[in-house]
C-alpha cells in the first residue's frame, strides 16, 4: 500500500496535521512509495496507451459524461509545485479522468490558479467544476466569486458551479431568502457562465434533503461516501435516494474519511475505500491526490473499474459498522475538524485555531 | 435582604427535594487554588444551594477532591451527584471509579450517581449491554453507594431520547437548556416533556451555554439566561461558577428568583431564534470542544489542547511534585 493521501478535505489545519503524520511513516512504506512512483513513471512513458482508461458515466439528466474518478481540488493546492500539479493533472486526462473539483477557498486561490494553469490548452478535455462560498451571503458576492474563479481557472465559463459546504442548519434557509445565492446559481447559467449547477456538503443528511426539497433544479448534489456513511448518520442511505429520484446526479467525496483517518487507522484499505465509493450510484468519487504516487494507486483502482458485488459491498459494510457506530474515522460529521474557515467565520463559530475539533 | 433560593421535589421522589439552582463541579476545579475552591462550596451552602454536581474526570479529579474538602462537615446538609465516564466500556470500570470518586468526595455515598456524556450515537447501547455500565449502577444502588440513578449529556436529543428507550429505571436526566436551544436541536422540545411525564428528574445545565459566549457577546445578560433557564420545568438548572463574584452574581439571582412569565419566555427564545439557528452558541452540540478526552478516547477520537484534562495530563507528565498543576 502506497502511502494515502486519498481524501477531500477542506482546510489547512487538517491538511498541516496529515503531513506531519505522514513524516512518521515507516521504512518500507516509504519503498512501497518509491516503488509505486518508479511503477507510475514507467506506465507512463511505456504501455500507458495500453491500459484500460477510466470508465465515464452520465452527470444525471445533463447529456454531460464525467469520469468514475474525479480530482480533488484542494490536494491539487498541495502538491509540491506547479510543475507536478500540471503534470498530476495531464496524466490524469491522460487516463480518462475528466472530472476536476475546486473550491474559490482553497489555499487562497492557489488550487484554482494550478488547475487553470495546468489545463492551458487541455481545456476542451475536461469538466471543470467549482464552488462557490458564500456561506449565507447573498448574489452579488457570488457573482464576484464567479468572476475570480473564472480568472483563475482561465476560462470563460465552469461546467458545474457549486455552492460550497452547506453544513450549517440555516444554510438552506439562508441561499434561498431573497437575493440569496441560489438566484446566483440562475443567473450564472442564464449568462452562459455556467453550464450545470448544484451544491455541497459533509455535515447532515438532513440539511442536505432540506436543500434537494426546495425543488430548485439542481443539476448536482455533493456528499460523502464511504463504507462507514452506510450505517452512520447515511447519505447513502437518506440522500442518494432522493437525489435520483429527482434525476440529480450524486459526486461521492470523502471515501477514506476526508484525510484518510480510516486507512491510517487500520480499518480499511485505501483499495477497499475507493472501490466501494466508487461503486455507489454515482457519477463520480471526488479523490484528493497531491503526489503522482496516490494519482497511480487511484489509477490502479478506477481503470477499467469493476464494481464491487452487492454481497462484497455488504459485507464490507458489516466489517466496518463497529467502526462507524460513533462517527470516529467521520470526522467531517462528527466535528469541526473539516468546516472551512470562511464558512466559520459568516457563522460566527471559532477559528480552526480556537476549535480544531 | 434577599430571599432563598426556591427547593423543588428530585422527580417523583417525595421527600426528596435540592435547591432550584446548583453548582457546577468542573467550574469549581477550574477556581484560582483549593481555598478559593472551599471558600466558594462553604458560601454557596450557606447561600441556600444543596445540590452539588461533579464528574470523576473534571480536571483528573480535583474538582472532586476540592467539592470533598469543602462539603467536610457539611455533607448532610446537600444532595451531591458525581458522575461516572465509562463512555461504553465495561461496568467494572465503573465500580472502580465510583470508588474513587467516593474516596475523592470523603463520603460512604452519593445522592446521585449519573453516568457522564451520552454524546455518541452507540452510547445508549454500549450503556445498557451485558456487563456495561448499567449494571454496575444497578449494584452500586443496592449496596447502599448510589441512592439515584441518572445520566447526562449535550450533544443530540435523539441519543437521550434513545437513553430513556433502553428502559433503564433512570431517577434524572441532564441536559443543556437554554433560550438557544429552544430552538436548535432542542432538549427542551424533545426531552423535557419525556421526562416531566415519566416523572423523571430533570437537571437543566449550560443556562450561559458552557462559557458564557452568548452574555460576552451580548446576546443575552447572565440575568435573563439563569432567569430563563430556571423558569424550565426542570428540578435544579446546575451552572458553572469558578470565581466568588460569578458565585455571588447567581445566588443573588436565585435568591430573587420570580420565573418568567411564558410571554416573557417566548419574548426571548424569539430575540435569540436568529443567532440560535446555526448553533455557535452551543458548541457543545455542533463540535466536539466539550467532550472530555476520557470521553473521546474511549471512542477512537482525537484529543487536543483546546481541553483542560488534555492540558492537565500532559503537564503531570511533567511531575514537579504537585498534585493538580496549574494550567493558564
Amino acid at each position: 500500500m502506497t502511502i494515502d493521501m486519498n481524501h477531500e478535505a477542506d482546510n489547512d489545519f487538517t491538511r498541516r496535521d496529515f503531513v506531519k503524520g505522514a513524516a512518521a511513516f515507516t521504512a518500507s512504506t516509504i519503498t512501497n512509495v518509491r516503488r509505486s512512483i518508479a511503477g507510475a513513471s514507467k506506465s507512463q512513458a511505456g504501455n500507458a496507451a495500453n491500459l484500460p482508461q477510466v470508465p465515464k458515466r452520465p452527470l444525471g439528466r445533463t447529456g454531460a459524461e464525467v469520469s468514475a474518478l474525479g480530482v480533488g481540488g484542494y490536494h491539487l493546492g498541495s502538491t509540491k509545485d506547479q510543475d507536478e500539479a500540471t503534470e498530476l493533472v495531464s496524466r490524469a486526462l491522460d487516463a480518462g479522468v475528466n472530472f476536476f473539483d475546486n473550491a474559490w477557498d482553497y489555499h487562497d486561490g492557489l488550487s484554482e490558479e494550478r488547475l487553470g494553469i495546468a489545463l492551458r490548452g487541455r481545456r476542451d478535455q475536461a469538466f471543470v467544476m467549482t464552488k462557490v462560498c458564500t456561506h449565507g451571503r447573498g448574489k452579488d458576492v457570488a457573482m464576484q466569486m464567479l468572476e475570480q474563479s473564472l480568472r483563475r481557472l482561465q476560462t470563460d465559463h465552469l461546467d458545474l458551479w457549486q455552492i460550497h459546504e452547506v453544513i450549517y442548519y440555516n444554510d438552506p434557509d439562508l441561499i434561498f431568502a431573497p437575493g440569496g445565492a441560489a438566484e446566483a446559481l440562475e443567473a450564472a447559467k442564464q449568462q452562459g457562465k455556467v453550464r450545470f449547477v448544484g451544491f455541497t456538503g459533509h455535515k447532515d443528511p438532513e440539511i442536505h434533503l432540506r436543500m434537494l426539497r426546495q425543488g430548485f433544479p439542481f443539476d448536482t448534489v455533493q456528499m460523502p461516501l464511504n463504507a462507514f456513511d452506510a450505517s452512520f448518520r447515511s447519505f447513502e442511505t437518506h440522500v442518494v435516494p432522493e437525489a435520483q429520484k429527482r434525476g440529480v446526479a450524486v459526486l461521492g467525496m470523502k471515501s477514506l474519511g476526508g484525510s484518510g483517518e480510516m486507512v491510517t487507522g487500520g480499518a480499511i484499505t485505501a483499495q477497499e475505500g475507493l472501490r466501494y465509493a466508487m461503486s455507489l450510484p454515482v457519477a463520480t468519487t471526488i479523490s484528493g491526490m497531491e503526489s503522482l504516487a496516490v494519482l497511480g494507486q487511484n489509477l490502479e483502482v478506477a481503470r477499467g473499474f469493476q464494481a464491487m458485488s452487492a454481497s462484497d459491498m455488504q459485507a464490507l459494510r458489516d466489517r466496518v459498522k463497529f467502526y462507524a457506530a460513533d462517527g470516529r474515522f467521520e470526522l467531517f460529521k462528527t466535528t469541526k475538524k473539516y468546516d472551512g474557515s470562511v464558512g466559520r467565520e459568516q457563522h460566527n463559530f471559532p477559528t480552526a485555531q480556537k476549535l480544531p475539533l | 435582604m434577599p430571599g432563598s433560593i426556591p427547593i423543588r421535589q428530585f422527580g417523583k421522589h417525595e421527600g426528596v427535594r435540592v435547591s432550584a439552582l446548583g453548582m457546577g463541579g468542573h467550574h469549581l476545579g477550574s477556581a484560582k487554588d483549593e481555598a478559593t475552591a472551599i471558600a466558594m462550596v462553604h458560601e454557596a451552602v450557606d447561600g441556600g444551594v444543596t445540590f452539588f454536581d461533579n464528574c470523576w474526570e473534571y480536571h483528573l479529579g480535583k474538582s472532586e477532591n476540592w467539592l470533598g474538602k469543602g462539603l467536610k462537615g457539611r455533607r448532610d446538609r446537600v444532595f451531591l451527584m458525581t458522575k461516572v465516564c465509562t463512555h461504553g466500556r465495561d461496568g467494572e470500570l465503573a465500580t472502580r471509579m465510583l470508588e474513587e470518586s467516593l474516596n475523592r468526595l470523603q463520603t460512604d455515598h452519593l445522592d446521585l450517581w449519573q453516568a457522564h456524556g451520552m454524546g455518541f450515537e452507540n452510547d445508549p447501547a454500549l450503556f445498557i449491554r451485558p456487563g456495561g455500565a448499567a449494571e454496575a449502577m444497578l449494584k452500586a444502588q443496592r449496596d447502599g453507594k448510589a441512592r439515584f440513578l441518572g445520566f447526562s449529556g449535550h450533544k443530540d436529543p435523539a441519543i437521550h431520547l434513545a437513553m430513556l428507550a433502553t428502559g433503564f429505571p433512570f431517577d434524572s436526566v441532564q441536559m443543556p437548556l437554554n433560550a438557544f436551544d429552544a430552538s436548535f436541536r432542542s432538549f427542551q422540545a424533545q426531552v423535557l416533556p419525556e421526562l416531566n411525564k415519566r416523572g423523571i428528574a430533570a437537571l437543566g445545565m449550560k443556562p450561559l451555554s458552557g462559557h458564557g459566549e452568548p452574555i460576552q457577546s451580548g446576546a443575552v445578560s447572565a440575568d435573563e439566561a439563569l432567569r430563563y433557564a430556571m423558569s424550565l420545568p426542570v428540578t435544579v438548572t446546575i451552572t458553572g461558577m469558578d470565581k466568588p463574584d460569578i458565585l455571588r452574581q447567581n445566588l443573588r439571582i436565585a435568591q430573587n428568583f420570580q420565573p418568567m412569565t411564558p410571554a416573557e419566555m417566548k419574548s426571548l427564545e424569539d430575540r435569540v431564534k436568529k443567532v440560535a439557528a446555526d448553533g455557535h452558541f452551543e458548541l457543545y452540540k455542533t463540535s466536539i470542544k466539550f467532550d472530555n478526552p476520557e470521553a473521546r478516547l474511549a471512542h477512537g477520537f482525537p484529543v487536543d489542547m483546546q481541553s483542560d484534562e488534555t492540558k492537565e495530563t500532559v503537564l503531570a507528565s511533567q511531575n514537579d511534585g504537585h498534585p493538580y498543576p496549574q494550567i493558564s
